[in-house]
């Protein structure tokens, strides 16, 4: 499992999370939540770039990728929810060891955002 | 068998005249990415030609205009961040972070530019004699050229090239022959903006072509970042060819931490100063002075702090600290461990010998900490550009600062402190142009100067901020009546 130990580990994971879940719900037919994940996409990407400077050399622990996998084959309405519990458990896990109060306020927004989908 | 990349002369892509091509090699890979002309003094002959000649329309275009050109550049580079990230992750070593966060400071140094048309305003007096006006104009000065290193290789020409245009001059950009990949990226960019032929000019090269630069009389202006003795050749060499010149050279930076410092915060924030871009920055900690009690406390947490550091490849995510720039560059940071080792320091982490895993061949060297260093050995006085801190002891905070002193190079220092007024005497009495107070790197952001004093800077006017603009125009003084 590759971890996520770094600033940009953790919001690049974000931004593959958010583009996965765009393709997902296009597959399902969902074009909002498609829209949706992709402006996450978007907002992630642009923090990654301005917040950058911010970040210290310190590693952050106890985050594995391997802990927040979608499962995207199934589209039905229990997997919509379970895709959606996993990145609501995933932001609420990460946001508060980004200790970049700019990128945290976004990994806490998407987790809100997800949280109310489940 | 690699491309060979071409220089950017008069709004085109055009071959070098040179007949030798240095390899543009991936420190962490060994991959041969392209290849870069040495070229000569008659492609910088031809830059200079189209230089010359886009300066005459180019100055008469209104500077609001020149500044909206800098709002489209931000726009592209924003677009092609990670493109331009990734570039130099694979060129010069530095983590993907590092990168990114190099990127910003180049957009910051845009961003700066966008405020030409304010900072370009002058002053007058009416009636300084009955009837006559006296006022002064800025204007721009012609054709100025920049000479670039290899540790930043896309923030460093953006610190010149942005505000030199928009103020009116023309460009030209010599880069590292190491890094010169992101530069070319930017250039694609540049050419993009449409802007008049000859108002941006690349030629690739090395020693020859820096020369040229420096000796062409077509050139008003260089600006270089480098290595002091690399400084030294080219104010004095500038100077006699009647060039306005800013040399910004090398550094060995300290930081003295005292013992009311709060020690967990200090170290997190010294690691990163002395390790990021594996140490190879003029900003670096490269000597952290434990003062009085703080000194045990300080040295137990740095070396637990710095072996836990992942070194490997930058475009892995998670990789805190990339490679050197070349095997030369490995060879020459042992080769300084040793020598610190045979004047009497102990090796309390030792980064030599560094693999990783999958990149056996790759340029590594990993944190390394020497203990017991005074103030006569090399360690302690020469730059190592490489991921090695130097710890010394020093029994007062005036002991510290004379240690500082001490030192021919001037570029940055650090304290790290609770009380005002060490904080207060440090930045007082410290003979370094760039001061950082609980900050382990003082870079200063783009509107501010870029500090740097004795062997770390020769030139009257900084690079960055307001000093770049009275280095990129000139005054004019105007007196005037209307009879």
């Amino acid at each position: 499992m590759s971890s996520l130990n770094t600033f940009g580990a953790i919001l690049t994971y974000a931004i593959e999370l958010e583009s996965q879940l765009r393709d997902y719900y296009q597959a399902a037919g969902h074009s909002d939540r498609a829209r949706e994940a992709d402006k996450r996409r978007a907002k992630l990407e642009r923090v990654r770039r301005e917040t950058v400077l911010e970040i210290t050399l310190e590693a952050i622990d106890g985050l594995e990728a391997g802990n927040y996998s979608l499962n995207t084959a199934d589209t039905s309405s229990e997997g919509q929810k379970a895709v959606e519990a996993t990145a609501a458990r995933f932001y609420a896990d990460v946001a508060p060891k980004i200790n970049v109060r700019e990128a945290q306020r976004a990994l806490e927004r998407a987790g809100r955002e997800h949280a109310e989908l489940v | 068998m690699a491309r060979k990349i071409k220089n950017y002369i008069g709004g085109q892509w055009v071959e070098s005249s040179a007949k030798t091509y240095t390899p543009v090699t991936n420190p962490a890979t060994c991959e041969v990415l392209a290849e870069c002309p040495e070229s000569t003094y008659e492609d910088v002959d031809r830059a200079v030609q189209a230089a010359q000649e886009g300066f005459e329309e180019w100055r008469r275009t209104p500077v609001l205009n020149r500044a909206q050109y800098m709002h489209h550049f931000k726009n592209l580079l924003e677009e092609r961040f990670e493109d331009i990230a990734r570039i130099m992750v694979q060129e010069n070593g530095k983590t993907i972070d590092e990168a990114r966060g190099e990127v910003r400071r180049g957009i910051e140094s845009v961003d700066f530019a966008m405020g030409v048309p304010f900072l370009m305003r002058a002053d007058g007096v009416e009636d300084i004699s009955s009837g006559i006006d006296e006022y002064t104009i800025r204007q721009p000065v012609g054709v100025f050229a920049a000479i670039t290193p290899f540790n930043f290789p896309m923030m460093v020409p953006l610190w010149f090239l942005p505000t030199a245009i928009t103020c009116g001059n023309t460009y030209i950009v010599k880069p590292s022959p190491q890094t010169p990949l992101s530069m070319e990226l930017v250039y694609e960019l540049l050419d993009e903006l449409d802007l008049p032929e000859g108002v941006v000019n690349l030629v690739h090269g090395g020693k020859d072509a820096a020369m040229a630069v420096m000796e062409h009389p077509g050139i008003k202006g260089v600006s270089f970042v480098g290595s002091s003795p690399v400084a030294k050749l080219v104010y004095e060499t500038c100077t006699r060819n009647g060039k306005r010149v800013q040399a910004q050279g090398g550094a060995k930076n300290y930081i003295a931490v005292m013992p009311d410092a709060d020690m967990e915060a200090s170290v997190k924030n010294i690691m990163g100063a002395a390790y990021g871009c594996a140490g190879q920055r003029c900003l670096a900690a490269a000597v952290v002075v434990g003062v009085g009690d703080a000194y045990d406390k300080l040295r137990a947490e740095l070396v637990k702090q710095a072996r836990n550091l992942r070194v490997g490849y930058g475009l892995n995510e998670g990789t805190q600290m990339g490679t050197v720039i070349s095997g030369a560059a490995k060879e020459r940071i042992e080769n300084m461990i040793k020598r610190g080792e045979q004047e009497g320091a102990k090796v309390a982490l030792d980064g030599r010998g560094k693999t990783v895993e999958g990149f056996e061949d790759g340029n590594f060297v990993g944190p390394t900490i020497l203990e017991d260093v005074t103030p006569d050995m090399t360690v302690a006085k020469e730059e190592i550009f490489g991921p090695v801190l130097s710890l010394m002891k020093a029994p007062d905070f005036d002991s510290a600062v004379d240690v500082i002193n001490r030192s021919h190079y001037g570029n940055a220092a650090s304290i790290f402190t609770s009380n005002g007024k060490y904080a207060r005497e440090f930045q007082y009495r410290v003979q370094a142009g760039n001061i950082g107070v609980n900050i382990g790197v003082a870079a200063p952001s783009a509107s501010f100067p870029f500090g740097g004093q004795k062997d770390s800077f020769l030139g009257d006017l900084h690079g960055q901020g307001e000093d770049s603009i009275d280095f990129f125009t000139d005054r004019k003084i105007v007196i005037e009546r209307w009879i």
